[in-house]
Formats: C-alpha cells, structure tokens, sequence
C-alpha cells in the first residue's frame, strides 16, 4: 500500500502540537475560513473559482457552488453531502470524472472534513481579514511576567505551545535595540547616560521618539512602499525632483500626524477643501509612478500603466491585499470580482497627468518674494473677478493647470508628435485638440517653442473653419516660451484645430513650432490703470519664474473627465463596459455623502470599519520591531496569505490604534516597545529554536540583521562622521565609477562634498535603472514597484560591502581616530594610553554599546598588533590607508573596519 | 571552534535533506511555506521563509535529468534587424521603395512610424551555409561558418515595441516591473556550483547599459540574493572584491579570521544560526576575492585564443565579454549573461542605418560570438552550455519614416511580430530551423513563438518544468513563463 506522506506529516506534526489550529473531531462544527477554505484553494479554485471556471462551476461564491454545473447535478446540496455532486466527484473511480481532474486525489481526511461541512450546512464565512477589527478579550496571563496586554497575548499563546518566555536583555542590547528600532541609528550620549541614572526605560522611549532621526527612520521604511526614486525609470530614467515629498514624510512622522490624516493627505491631500502647499506634496505618494521618456512610446499606455500601478500599490501596501491579478480575471482565491479592479481604477484614473516629460501636473515653489507677489496677485483678483475665476488664476500660477498637454492632439496633417513627446508643426500643417469648452474663455496661455518665424491659428471645428486667434511668431524662440493668444468669444464645446505656417521654411519636413501645453482661461481682468499694468506684469513674471517643481496630484476638472471602462482580460487596448469609482462588495461601498473620487476613497480607507487599513499598518509596525510581521506576508492577507500567528493580538492592537491611540504611530510603536515581550533576551536555546526557529511566538527578543539604511547610518554614526543635517534635495556619497550608464542619457554620479557625503541612507540619490550599489546588495531594490517587505538574505557580497566599499573604509578611519582621541585620557584603573586594549575597548564600545569579553578583545588585540608590526615596516601601505606614517593609527583603521563587519554589529541583538 | 563548524555543516545538511524531501514529496520546487504543514489541513501558512536564507545559494537538482549545466545568454539590446543577418526575403527586395499597402497598416502600432511608410529591401546579400543550409547574410562571416552548430527560431514575436518593456517582457516574462529575471529564476532553482563567484553574472558592453536597466537582470519578488550581478571586463570585475589601498592580502586576512573568531563568541552567546550563516558568508567573501579576479582576468589567456575571439585585455568590448563568459561557465557560474547595447538601427544617422550602421555593429560581435561556440566545443563544454542569441524584437520590413517623414538614412522599426532568434549548444538539436515568415518577413505564418516558449525551452534543457517551476507570492505560485510558455520541441528533441 502506497502511503500518503502528506498523511504521515500531518499526523505526526499533529501530535507535535505546533501552530495547530486543532484536529477535527466528529460531530464538530467545521469552520468555512480555516479548514474548508484552504483545502478548496489548494485543490479546485484554479478550475472552478475566478480565473476559470470549467464545466460552468465555480466555488468561489456559496450561490455558485450551490448552482447546477455543466453536468445538470447540483454541486452541492446543503445538509446533504451524499446528495452533492460535488462530494460524489470527489470520491470516484473513473480518472475522467474524479476531481481534482488529473491530479492526485484528496485525503481521507479532507473529503471528510467537506462532507462534515456540507452536511452541517455548507455554510460560507467571511475570510478574517475582511471582517471589521472588533477588540477582542484580552487573555489572563496570569503570571507576573506580563505586564502590558501585548505580553498577556504572547504569554497566552507560548504557552499553548508549551514555550517560556525568556528573561530580560541586558540594558546595554536593550537600549541599543530600541534606538536603531525607533530611531535607526545608536541613542546620543545624553539619552544612555540619563538612562544610567534613572533606568526609566519608558522615558528613554520616550526621548528616542521626541528624536528627529525617528522620522528619518521610518520614512525611510515608507519610500519603499511608496516606490519612491529621484529618477522617472523606464529606459531614459532621467531626474525627477521629488525630494519634498520625501521631507514631508520625514516631517509627518515627526509630528506624528495621525495615520488617517497622513494616508488622506497622500492619496487625496488635492482634494481637500483648499488644499496647502504640503497637503498638496503629500500627494507625490502617487506621483512617484514611472514615467516613459523612451521615443516612441505611447503616452496613454505607460499612463494607464501608472494609473494600474496606483491602485495595485495601494491594495498592496496600504491594505495587505494582492489586487493586481484582478486587472485580467476576478480574483482566484478572494471574492473580487474583475469588474471591481475598473471601479477602484475608476478612483484613480481621474488624475491630470498624462505621462509627459515634465511630469505635469507639478507644484510650482516660489520663493518668499514671489508667494508674496502672489498673494498681492491673489487679494487684487479677488477684488476684480468672481471667486471662481480668481481661485482658477491662482491655482494656475501654482501648478499650470488645468491644461491641455499637447500630446493630446490628434488629426494631424503634415504634423506629428516629436520623440511621442510635444506636437510639431510644419509648414502648412494643422492638429486637432477635441472637444474644448470655450463658453467663459477669452485666452490661452501656452508653452511654445519655434525655430522660425511664422503663423498659428487656432480654428473652429475644421482646419478651415473661423479664426478664433492667431499668433505670429516672430523668429527663433531661444527655447520655450509663455505666449497668450486673445481668443474670440465663442460659446459651447468646439473642437480646435491649430494651423500653422511659415513660408520662411524651405524643408517640407521641417518643424517651425511646438508645443508643450495650452491653458484656456477667461484672462486676467483689463485696465489700463497702473495697477492692473502692475498686476498683470507679475502674473506674468510668476508665470515665466524659473522654479523648483515637484509633480503632485491633481484631478482632473469637469471638461477633462475621462470615462473608465473594463479593459477586457486586463488590456488597455480592449475596452470595455464603462464603470463609475466604487470599492469592491466585499468591503462595502462608499457612504452616502462620501464624494465619489480620491476623497471619499480616502475616507472609506480611514474609516474604523475598513477591516484591512489599520491591521497592515500595526501589521507592518510590528515587522520593523521583530523582523517578522504577525502576518507574515505583509503583501497578503488574502486567504492565500499567511495565516496570522496571533490574530488576537493583531486585532488588539489595530483596535488601539484606530481608538485608544487615535492612529498615533508613536503611541503604537511606543506600546510594543515598552512590553515585556520586547525586553526579553534575544538569546536562543536549542530547544526553543527547534519548536520555534523564526521566533515567531515571540518567546525571545528579536534579533535581525540590520536594513541597509541602518547598516549605513549606524556606521556614520558610531565613528562621529555622521552629518546630522535634514531635509533638501539628495545627496551623492561615493560612489564607485562607471555604475550609471543609461541610454540617451549623460547624467553623471557626481560625489557631493563638504560633509553632504556623510548624510543618512535617505537622502542618498536613488537612480532607478542604477540604485546605490550597497543598499541593493543589502536587500533594496530599484523602486520601480513598490516593495511590501524586503527578504533578509545573507551573501558573501555583502560581506564585500562591509569589508571593501570605500564608505566603510573611510568611515573606519573615522572610527579609528575617534576611538585614538578618546582613549587619551584614561580614568584611573583602566588600560592607560598606549596599550591597544584602551582604544580597541573604546572603538568597541562606540560601536555596540557594549563592554568587549575578554576572548573578543583578546582577537582584536591580536589583529592590532600583527597589523601594527606590518604597517611599522611597511610605511608605504600604512600612506596608503591612512595618508600618514602613524602604524597606531593604520592598525586601528583595520580594528575599526574589522568591528563594523561583526555579527553583532550588523545584527540587531 | 571545529565543533561549530560542524554543527553549522550538520545544520546545513538537515536543512537540505529537509526541503528534498518535502520538495520530493509532494510540493515540487519552488517557494514553501513550512508552515502550511503545521496544520491539519487548514490555512496555517505561518512559519518560516520559502527558501532557505543561510545558504540559499546551494546546489540543487532541478526536476529531471538536465541536458545542459548553464547558460550565456547574448542579448543584443535595441534588437538587430532579422531582415539583415537571417530572413532571407528575396520578394521585399522587389518591393523595395514602393508604399505599405494599407493592410498591412491597418490597427496596427507602429512606434516611430506614422502614415504610408515605403518598403525597405533586405541592405544584406543572403546565402547558404553547412549542411543544414541556414541562410546566413554577409554581414556575419564568421559566424556562417558554424551554421550546423545553430538552430534557429525564425518566427519569434512578442507584444512590446518600446525597447524597456520589451526588454523586460524577454527577460522577465512580463513587460511590468516587479517579476524575477531568467537567470534569477534559474539560479533560485539550482543554485550554484562554485560559491566564490555569483551565480549569475551580467556583463555588458556596447557603451550603455541595456534600455530596461537593472531590472532585466532583478530578482523580482524572489529574494535579492538571486538577483544578476553586473561584473565589469576592466576595473574590479566585481564590485567591491579588491582589498583596500593599505590592507594587503595578509591583513584582510587576519582581519576576517579575527570577525570570525568573534562571531564563534557571539554564537556562543546568542545561539543564532544567522551568525554561523555568517561565518561561513565572510570566508566565502575571501575565497571569492581571490578566485573572482583570477577568472576575470582574461590577460593570462594565450595568444592563440586572443586571437580567435579578438579580445583586447583591458577594453570593455563584447569580444572581451565573450571571453569571459566562457571563463566563467568553465568555472561553475550558472548564468552569464551578455548585453550589448545598440542595435536600433533605426536610419536617423549613419551609424544607426541597417546598411552601414548594422554591418559594423555586426562585425564587433560576429567573430567573439563564433568564437566563443567553437572554443567551448573544443573544451568539451558546448554540450553543457545553452547559448541563447536575440534581440528584444526584430525590425519592420518597411523603412522607417519617423514622424511622417522619410530618415535621414536606412532605417526599420520596431517590430513586435516576427524576429530571429538563435540557440546552440545545451542539449540543442544542432542545424535546425524552426518557425517561417511571410513573404516579407511581417508575420509568422507557422511557428510563431513568444518570449515564453522561450523561457519554457530554455528550463527545459536545464532539467526543469516550466509549468511546475513555481514560487509563491502573493498568495499564489508564480512562474517565470505565466500561464503560457512551450517547450520546442523541434530544437530540444
């Protein structure tokens, strides 16, 4: 007889008792989530459930597993397994009619668990995750060692699997370990020593979270989920300035902006009743989307790319749900349908960028002078047009929009798109731009380049039809430029041909002009007096302004609207029924009064009855803390994801945060840390590492390999080159030569100086197409897409970082002189000046936090003095490391780069 | 201290013998949530990650008895004109400066083309070669010379036409970001057979990085570790592998001794397995800073094999890279692959015409790539190497006339429909030619193929099924070829 290893597992891991939910006995309720579900997913979803549905049967929803299939037999009969075809299909023969079709057939075990199930009334349930957080009971521990409700969840389910907790770390691991958690770098001197005299461990989570590195910490575990990258990616991958949005992230952690408000201001901070200059960058959450600036391209494709990856980035990393693969089919697994992915893209497909160049819509930073021009600017219009029209010209100073970006242009004659980037105009050669509403508008303002002179046209409804405004073009430009072009008084919606010719151009293919984008306004109001001159100047000056710009979130007004439909099997190029924004039945729908845009999504995500926003959050809070998150695939927490480890607790504490703490992430972060739970000793005993190798019930203190951020900053750190400077555009540290090489594209990596070398991972300058080599071999990624968590791996390269990277010399170099400088003077009963213990004791303790055992000092001394010998004979090699002849000093440079590359310095203990 | 590196040898092994037989079993290869055991049947899928983090880089058998042991993969980027170098099509000749009929215009996309473009005669002259007889143009001499050795794919299409999604979709299998490359995925399935060089290596040449950038050769969602490791032909092959200025080789080697020695001291402590992973990572690191620049170092090659593939040491050339690759599959590297950039000869200027332009950009490769062929056969390695030549997607066989005008000089587009690709070596039917155009080489009119029969062909010779070849993401197994993908059988027999 064949034995089913799948059987002898399950059994004996089922007298194991690890992480079991329980084996079902008779008579039993059997539950749809844990036991029906999975055994279905496994076995028959990929034929019957979203993507396929053989034989016309699906399990996926209960009504059409309750249907007829193909076979005119009732899959299943509630209360009546043997009656259901889908048990007897199960059970059978025949390989052409046993289910599953091909495959193995299911267990005993299973098939009874199913026949159980239908025969108590096949009843579905909803999949925990998308059930409403309700604050569960908090267990009796019943024990002294809990001491906050976390450590009263811990202790409760350790103990089912028979685990102790461990006792608590010693205060110098504890206290480092908090710090790199809260603040990603080691504590400032006067924090440990106030520790020292008050061993208030609370108040020194406290201070550690009043730090501004807190906000540098963890926006640096943010610009992953928001893909964020100060190139555009694809093939050019040239710059995109977007760095404010990286400081407003930095600055909202800080403040501890409350999670609700920091998601609704990212994902619709445009929308909010006049929105400010921050609310608007906040919305650069989304803008960091790729943009093609490949020739050739299809700018409505890599915008519809765009838009897909705003809403596959949100399900994923803001609510834990695998929503991508809906794009072509309803969900396989989860009850998503695939005419939802359209309505949810329908929240975001409203947006006014269109894949250009320039990344339009952007905000425009003036500097002082200039916003207070613009208020000037804003008090006299307000004075002169209706508020509607003021509010329109403001808005268009600060971002150049509404307008119509000439990619948009169709019906060309003797005219094209030049690189798919700007429309271009030859001699004798028009273009249309569709469906303008022209009722109201006395002008257009637009960006134009021409090379000659010549004249434009802008005409009604036909390339021969009424003039309604003309411009003459009176020699070369010199680049872009701004123009207004008084437009007639016309009512209604038109569509506009722009015709252009210019007999100065002697080359039929020759381009006289181009265009970058029109803006159709009503104009400023008319007066000759002194002050409208005035005015109307520095409307202008602003307009032409060279100023910083950083992409944002706009919606798209009335006139702009696009329609969403169904793409067919997922691609743009088949479109479908049209759709209006909605959010899938599963999770409900939008309240009423709830607007229907970004808004209202926002308000729908932040309400406390959506199941999954405040559950990833704790979710993803807890694996930056313990290495692993309560769900372990923070990507997922679909009914194919991870089954939690202690859902309680992960329900505690999202209730807490929606509630007690009002969505205060420091007030979270704050809770783990001071529980018992995270005090304990990250040591691990045998026995514990085999019932527990990922310590995932959490019966020691966590003890992980640092980020690559963390392993840079800490280095910076602990030799004192850090440059604790905040903020501003990125930075460049060194480098090695010949890592950027993009096509059709010169940009250099140019090493930035006076001490901007020496600033935190986050501000480094992150290319795309060519990410900082360190941080990609230390688990990064290129930030195309967004990253939900990044796997901890463990390669000879990185070793090769540590060891070799010019960073990490330099900065042992720093640590060396450091430790040198400090070990001059000794407090009495310590090794004096000269003994290398002194300075190896000091690089040592500057470096963990901790005092150096015998045996390890006894391996750097050893290290020191073969090192020292050499370089004392070898002044050559010692120039070589340190530009000096000091053999002390070379030697301890190989000391100090020797201890940054130790276990427990690249590992959070 | 010998008593912790055999437990961490023994720890190893555990672990081995462990996922064998759980993949033996009943799973298969790819991703395994352990914790989906610890269950009776239910949604436990808690514990553990799907790979083995402290050595994932181990060897490991693939699903059947492999035909070839690695791979070099010679991507020419900006994709050459199959209507120059393989599709003989003597009837575009006669239709050469006359209009595109609008059929075959119609609902199509084009990504430089605009209007009624004219139609563009092969530039090259096209003859017969060896035994198979493969139509070979003049544009590449040497590599006529071993036709029998190739087998060619003549009809392949794909559904990108801008070189970064393209270049992505030949790679990944998907034109979005965000999903494993080829040789990240061969490398997660049989890991590595020398561990103190990467498993795959990615080498470029032809002045600029390939269109798609790094992502061509990322991980995706596999763990990073899998990931290309882009190694240079001058400077430090591999970033970071040169000790310091001022610590010699005696130093760094004490200096790692000494993190090691301290690291048995933290294991005593803390009893991780992590920091027994690490030891063994950091001796890894010194054994590869010595054989790294040892094999990439082509200086010590004798002059006869300089001369066969017309390496000049110290260059950064395609030549120099072919040379290395076959240095490297010689020395236990899994997946080398090439990218050559520039290859779109779209007629702008001179040096990108198919005339001109494609015959010089034809002659920098054709004698390393023959070269290469031959050298590996003659060390007995050709069988055990898949060598994989294309382009992300071919050419139009209508000229360019960008933005609805005639270029400055001969020049195609981008064309997803219909390309030449080649194979050779790995277990490959030698001299057969598979897949057939139309007349003028627009469409496939049999054989037609895509970037996944591709993929499925080349895991196939290595021993693996596509279709079972899975890892698990997001709730769901993936595979490098989607729900799609074919072995071809004509060429693998």
């Amino acid at each position: 007889m064949k034995t089913n290893p799948l059987k002898v597992i399950i059994s004996a891991l089922c007298s194991f008792g690890i992480f079991l939910t329980g084996c079902q006995k008779p008579g039993e309720k059997v539950d749809y989530i844990t036991q029906v579900k999975p055994i279905l997913n496994k076995h028959c979803i990929s034929c019957h459930g979203g993507v396929k549905m053989q034989s016309n049967y699906s399990l996926l929803y209960r009504e059409e597993a309750l249907s007829k299939g193909k076979s005119g037999k009732y899959g299943i009969i509630p209360g009546n397994a043997s009656g259901s075809e889908f048990i007897r299909r199960l059970t059978l023969h025949d390989p052409e009619e046993r289910m599953p079709y091909q495959k193995d057939p299911l267990s005993e075990e299973e098939i009874g668990l199913l026949t159980q199930w239908i025969d108590q009334g096949a009843e579905w349930g909803t999949h925990w995750a998308y059930e409403q957080v309700k604050k569960p009971a908090v267990p009796d521990a019943d024990d002294k060692w809990a001491t906050t409700d976390i450590d009263r969840f811990i202790r409760s389910n350790a103990r089912k699997h028979g685990l102790q907790p461990a006792g608590r770390a010693p205060d110098e691991d504890l206290l480092r370990r908090a710090a790199l958690d809260i603040t990603g770098i080691p504590a400032p001197d006067n924090l440990l020593a106030a520790y020292a005299r008050t061993k208030d461990f609370t108040g020194y989570v406290d201070q550690l979270l009043a730090l501004p590195a807190y906000g540098e910490k963890w926006a640096s575990m943010w610009l992953d989920l928001a893909r964020y990258a100060d190139t555009k990616g694809y093939e050019r991958d040239g710059r995109r300035n977007i760095w404010r949005y990286r400081d407003w992230l930095i600055r909202a952690f800080n403040a501890d902006m409350p999670y609700d408000r920091f998601l609704t201001e990212q994902l619709a901070g445009d929308l909010l009743p006049d929105p400010t200059e921050d609310q608007l960058i906040a919305t650069a959450f989304h803008r960091n989307t790729m943009t093609n600036d490949e020739g050739g391209t299809n700018n409505e494709e890599f915008r519809t790319e765009a838009v897909i990856d705003r809403v596959n980035t949100t399900w994923e990393t803001l609510m834990s749900t695998t929503f991508a693969c809906v794009q072509c089919h309803s969900h396989p697994y989860d009850q998503f349908r695939h005419e939802e992915y359209f309505k949810f893209m329908a929240f975001f497909n409203n947006s006014r960028d269109e894949d250009t160049y320039a990344d339009y819509p952007v905000f425009r930073h003036y500097d002082s002078t200039q916003r207070q021009k613009l208020d000037a600017l804003g008090g006299w219009l307000k004075e002169k047009v209706s508020p509607q029209q003021q509010k329109e010209l403001v808005m268009f100073l600060k971002t150049l929009q509404p307008s119509y970006n000439s990619i948009v242009f169709d019906g060309f004659v003797n005219a094209e798109l030049a690189d798919t980037k700007w429309l271009a105009l030859r001699n004798r050669s028009s273009a249309r731009l569709q469906q303008v509403s022209l009722s109201g508008r006395n002008a257009v303002i637009l960006r134009l380049s021409h090379g000659v002179e010549g004249t434009l046209e802008l005409r009604l409804d036909d390339p021969a039809g009424p003039v309604v405004g003309r411009l003459e073009a009176k020699g070369p430009s010199q680049g872009w430029r701004l123009a207004e072009i008084p437009l007639k008084k016309t009512e209604g919606t038109h569509d506009i041909y722009a015709v252009y010719r210019s007999p100065a151009l002697k080359d039929p293919n020759a381009t006289g002009m181009m265009f970058d984008w029109l803006y159709f306004t009503a104009g400023l109001p008319s007066g000759g007096d002194v002050r409208s001159r005035n005015f109307t100047a520095d409307f202008w000056n602003l307009l032409n302004a060279g100023v910083e710009q950083t992409p944002v979130m706009m919606e798209n007004p009335v006139d702009f609207k696009r329609r969403t439909r169904v793409f067919e099997r997922g691609s743009w190029l088949s479109p479908g029924k049209e759709v209006s924004p909605g959010v899938p039945a599963l999770l409900g729908s939008l309240k009423p009064g709830q607007p229907q845009n970004r808004l209202g999504l926002a308000q729908w995500m932040t309400s406390r009855e959506n199941p999954l926003v405040a559950r990833t959050m704790v979710n993803r809070v807890w694996e930056q803390i313990f290495g692993f998150g309560l769900v372990e695939t923070l990507e997922d927490f679909g009914s194919q994801g991870a089954a939690p480890v202690n859902r309680e607790l992960l329900d505690y504490l999202s209730y807490q945060f929606m509630h007690a703490y009002g969505w205060s992430v420091k007030k979270l972060v704050r809770a783990i840390l001071v529980s018992e739970t995270y005090r304990q000793d990250s040591g691990v005993t045998p026995e514990k590492l085999q019932k527990d190798p990922y310590n995932r019930l959490l019966v020691r203190g966590p003890r992980v390999r640092l980020s690559a951020e963390q392993i840079r900053d800490q280095a910076l750190a602990v030799s004192g080159a850090l440059n604790p400077k905040m903020y501003g555009p990125p930075v460049m540290p060194y480098q090695p030569e010949g890592i950027w090489n993009s096509p059709y594209n010169s940009d250099k990596w140019k090493m930035s100086a006076d001490g901007q070398q020496y600033r935190r991972a986050v501000y480094t300058f992150m290319k795309r197409t060519s990410p900082y080599p360190s941080m990609v071999t230390f688990d990064g990624t290129g930030r195309d897409i967004c990253l939900s968590r990044r796997i901890r791996t463990n390669t000879p390269l990185q070793a090769l970082v540590t060891l070799n990277d010019s960073v990490f010399v330099d900065l042992s170099v720093h640590l060396a002189r450091r430790a040198l400088e400090a070990g001059e003077d000794p407090p009495p009963g310590t090794p004096q000046p000269g003994a290398p213990e002194r300075y190896i004791d000091i690089a040592y303790k500057m470096a963990t936090g901790k005092r150096i055992s015998p045996e390890k000092q006894k391996a750097l001394v050893g290290l020191y003095q073969k090192a020292y010998n050499t370089y004392r004979k070898d002044p050559a090699l010692c120039r070589a490391l340190t530009a000096g002849t000091d053999a002390r000093l070379a030697a301890m440079v190989l000391v100090a780069n020797t201890i940054l590359n130790l276990d427990e310095v690249i590992t959070k203990t | 201290m010998e008593k912790i590196l055999k437990e961490a040898y023994r720890r190893s092994l555990e672990m081995e013998t462990r996922r064998n037989f759980l993949k033996g079993s009943f799973m298969g290869l790819g991703g395994l949530a352990l914790g989906s055991l610890f269950s009776c049947g239910s949604a436990g899928k808690a514990a553990g990650p799907a790979f083995d983090p402290r050595n994932p880089l181990a060897a490991r058998p693939p699903h059947f008895a492999p035909r070839a042991r690695s791979v070099i993969y010679l991507h020419m980027a900006g994709a050459p004109s199959q209507l120059e170098l393989f599709d003989y099509k003597p009837d575009l000749a006669l239709l050469d400066g006359k209009d595109c009929p609008q059929s075959f215009l119609e609902g199509k996309r084009f990504a430089f083309i605009r209007g009624v473009p004219k139609m563009l005669g092969s530039q090259a002259k096209f003859s017969r070669h060896g035994q198979s007889g493969a139509w070979i143009s003049n544009y590449l001499p040497h590599l006529s010379g071993v036709a029998d050795e190739l087998s060619f794919l003549k009809a392949v299409s794909t559904d990108q036409f801008n070189h970064a999604p393209a270049q992505l979709m030949m790679q990944t299998g998907s034109a979005r970001l965000g999903r494993p490359s080829l040789g990240s995925w061969v490398t997660y399935g049989l890991g590595s057979e020398n561990s103190d060089l990467p498993a795959f290596v990615v080498l470029t040449s032809g002045g600029q990085n390939p269109d798609a950038g790094k992502s061509i050769w990322g991980s995706g969602f596999l763990p990073s570790v899998y990931q290309g490791v882009q190694c240079r032909s001058e400077g430090d092959p591999v970033l970071f592998i040169k000790d310091p200025d001022g610590i010699n080789r005696d130093l760094r080697k004490a200096s790692i001794d000494a993190i090691n020695e301290i690291n048995r001291q933290e294991y005593k402590e803390y009893g991780d397995p992590e920091t027994l992973s690490r030891i063994s990572q950091y001796e890894m690191a010194y054994r590869m800073q010595i054989t790294a620049p040892e094999v990439f170092d082509i200086h010590n090659e004798p002059e006869h094999i300089h001369r066969m593939y017309g390496t000049q040491p110290g260059k950064t050339s395609f030549a120099n890279n072919a040379l290395l690759a076959r240095k490297l599959v010689e020395n236990g590297v899994r997946f080398v692959q090439l990218y050559d950039w520039g290859w779109d000869m779209h007629g702008t200027q001179a040096s990108e015409s198919v005339d001109t332009g494609l015959m010089e950009k034809c002659r920098s490769i054709d004698q390393a790539t023959t070269a290469l062929i031959l050298d590996l056969k003659q060390r007995g390695l050709l069988d055990e190497t898949l060598i994989v030549w294309g382009g992300e997607f071919g050419r139009t066989p209508m000229a360019e006339n960008r933005e609805g005008k005639p270029n400055a000089f001969k020049g195609r587009d981008h064309h997803a429909e219909a390309f030449t690709m080649w194979m050779a070596g790995g277990g490959i039917i030698p001299g057969v030619t598979y897949g057939e155009t139309d007349a003028i080489g627009y469409s496939a009119v049999s054989g037609k193929l895509n970037p996944h029969d591709v993929h499925a062909t080349v895991l196939h010779q290595l021993g693996f099924d596509h279709e079972q070849f899975t890892y698990e993401f997001q709730g769901r197994p993936f595979r490098l070829t989607d729900v799609a993908g074919k072995v071809v059988k004509e060429i693998t027999g």
